[in-house]
């Protein structure tokens, strides 16, 4: 699905990633975990198409190259980001924004257009699953959210919208231990032969919940070791100092 | 230099000698000095002499308005009317009010109110004004539709001005809401110099609300003066657009105890739009408020102004006024100006104001983008959204939606 090979990346010409290679198939659970600067959300937001990266190498999806896509056709495509801090939009309604998005992503799929009746019975669904109160989709997009609050909202957007690739980036940071077992169960139900999760992490913290097939450390730019759930748990008992 | 203008009392049919003799001393004050430009405080921001020489070559007052003309209602709300043809009434209807507590004439210059300051084109009006109405309302008598002023302008009017004034007074308890329709696309040029007068009366409530239906190429002026007993609200709401040029000059004196006053401004302006507000709050006596919230989205060449002052006299103790500006700017050609003025006399009290001015925010537009939301779309919706708190303040539902939908939004 995914297939990123010898990919380099610089920002006001500092190098921050240096020949990251991954494959990602249907199905399959990737983390990667790494110490701070050490280039993880740099490759969520190259993924998601975010200007001001210099970019080399090259990134495919389903066969696609990735580099000829604006964001928004990643994400009518069925790439996802669940941003480490997503943004508040004063004046924009959350059920708004949620109906605006799925109806985007819906119509560049060809698929009909849904009206405010059909549109709020799949959110009620979605957002009881992940026990948001209702009352928060009519307030303005994530002002005045709790950090929680934010990071349940990106995972409600994930459920809705259905992607194929989702990259979670961070989504544990800033959660208790409840709201983190209600993000990682939403996680686990929408997870499936179809579809696959790139989860960027600082901790084992998130992996108890979600269990990854591979684990990736990154370090200096660059995949330094793969290896399956286990690495985590040894990550978590001597740091990164032996991998860097 | 030839002037660019040639204006005569004697154009205006039926003005008695008295009359004649005030007006040409008023014509005789506006030669003076002519059309304001940035030397007048008022004006610091716009050289209008400049714009109007530039794009008139003879501006007259002798326009003969036609009599007749048909003209569309709005279906989506119920409402009385007035249609205003070129400055001048010319049918009304009060369908849903009861028709004797409302009185509608023709503007009666023999009584009329003017104003002479800094701003001369207010000379200018006092000078060639004709037509325009007066609106009565009864003591007691709440409105129970809101009421749409037409002001149609005809296709055929070119290098010409257009002056009348409009006098609406409220008795004690009275309410009304209004919006002032402004309907031409017209593509020639021509000037409108209007002035309105508000009385409120003890206990009344005025909402005034400004939209025009098309672009057209005019230049509109409008002087408002209103004047507020004990325990009134006016409520001004400036959500013109596709307008050339057009200054709103708003002078509103808080005279009584409990007044209260709100401006406010949602303005999305493009291409060469030059759009001003200049309001002078004037807090004349205790425990008055005033509240104004101005935002204006500028695209292309356009340009936005804000001369917003409070002013509190000495015995205006428990003032509480509120002034804000916030533009968001869309291209490095466009521009915004701000200029807050706070005069105040008395020591009890709150006054606040503040300006801000900025472009948008790329990362919230990558946020959006990001969920599949094409890139045109997500600047509509942050521009929206900037200008929401306004829009969330219209009232009536019916009209709050028409005029959304009217604003594209």
């Amino acid at each position: 699905m995914l297939n990123i090979k010898n990919l380099e990346a610089k920002v006001d010409n500092k190098h921050i990633l240096n020949g990251l290679n991954l494959d990602i198939k249907p199905g399959e659970v990737h983390a990667i975990m790494g110490p701070n600067g050490s280039g993880k959300s740099t490759l969520a937001n190259v993924l998601s198409g975010k200007n001001g990266y210099e970019t080399k190498g090259e990134i495919k999806y389903n066969g696609e190259n990735l580099s000829e896509l604006s964001t928004e056709e990643r994400a009518q495509k069925g790439i996802f980001l669940a941003f480490q801090y997503p943004l508040e939009i004063p004046g924009v309604n959350t059920n708004v924004f949620l109906r605006t998005s799925l109806n985007s992503v819906r119509k560049a799929r060809g698929e009909k257009e849904l009206d405010t009746l059909n549109f709020l019975k799949i959110v009620k669904e979605k957002s009881s699953e992940l026990g948001i109160d209702e009352k928060f989709l009519s307030r303005q997009l994530n002002v005045g959210f709790s950090g929680g609050e934010k990071k349940k909202n990106e995972i409600l957007q994930m459920k809705i919208l259905q992607p194929k690739l989702s990259i979670l980036d961070e989504t544990d940071s800033g959660l208790d231990i409840d709201a983190l077992r209600i993000v990682a169960d939403g996680v686990n139900s929408y997870k499936n032969k179809e579809n696959a999760f790139l989860i960027i992490t600082h901790y084992q913290r998130l992996l108890d919940y979600i269990k990854p097939d591979f684990i990736h450390v990154l370090s200096k730019g660059k995949i330094v070791k793969t290896g399956n759930a286990d690495l985590g748990v040894e990550l978590e008992k001597t740091g990164y100092a032996n991998f860097i | 230099m030839k002037n660019f203008y040639d204006f005569k009392v004697d154009n205006i049919i039926g003005l008695s000698s008295k009359e004649k003799e005030f007006r040409n001393k008023e014509l005789d004050l506006f030669d003076k000095n002519g059309f304001p430009n940035k030397r007048e405080e008022a004006w610091k921001f716009t050289d209008l002499n400049t714009i109007l020489s530039k794009n008139f070559t003879n501006i007259t007052n002798d326009y003969i308005s036609l009599k007749e003309k048909k003209f569309e209602l709005i279906k989506e709300f119920d409402h009385n009317y007035l249609f205003v043809l070129d400055g001048k009434l010319v049918s009304n209807e009060f369908k849903f009010e009861d028709k004797n507590k409302v009185s509608i004439k023709e503007y009666d210059y023999e009584k009329q109110t003017f104003v002479r300051n800094q701003n001369s084109l207010n000379l200018l009006n006092n000078a060639l004004a004709s037509g325009g109405y007066s609106l009565e309302i009864s003591k007691n008598y709440k409105f129970r539709k809101p009421l749409v002023v037409y002001n149609h302008f005809s296709e055929s009017i070119k290098e010409q001005i257009i002056s009348y004034k409009n006098s609406l007074i409220l008795n004690e308890n009275s309410e009304i809401k209004i919006l002032n329709y402004t309907d031409t696309n017209s593509k020639n040029n021509f000037f409108v110099n209007s002035f309105d007068c508000f009385k409120l009366k003890k206990d009344s409530s005025l909402k005034n609300i400004f939209i025009n239906k098309n672009r057209c190429n005019c230049y509109f002026h409008n002087y408002q003066k209103s004047d507020l007993e004990h325990n009134t609200t006016l409520d001004n709401y400036i959500l013109s657009t596709g307008l050339k040029f057009n200054k709103m000059d708003i002078e509103i004196n808080l005279n009584e105890e409990h007044a209260k006053s709100s401006v406010f401004s949602a303005l999305s302006l493009s291409s060469d739009e030059h759009q001003e507000i200049k309001s002078s709050l004037n807090h004349n006596s205790k425990n008055c408020q005033s509240y104004q919230k101005i935002k204006n989205v500028l695209n292309d060449q356009s340009r936005g102004v804000y001369q917003g002052k409070i002013f509190v006299k000495q015995e205006a103790q428990k003032t509480d006024a509120y002034q804000l500006s916030k533009a968001l700017l869309l291209n490095d050609n466009a521009e915004f100006d701000a200029k807050p003025e706070l005069e105040i006399y008395a020591d009890d009290v709150k006054c606040s104001h503040g300006s801000t001015s900025g472009s948008i925010d790329l990362d919230s537009i990558h946020y959006l983008k990001s969920r599949g939301i094409p890139e045109k779309k997500a600047y509509q919706m942050l521009i929206n959204g900037f200008l929401s708190e306004i829009l969330e303040k219209l009232p009536e539902d019916n009209l709050k939606k028409f005029l959304i939908e009217k604003l594209g939004r």
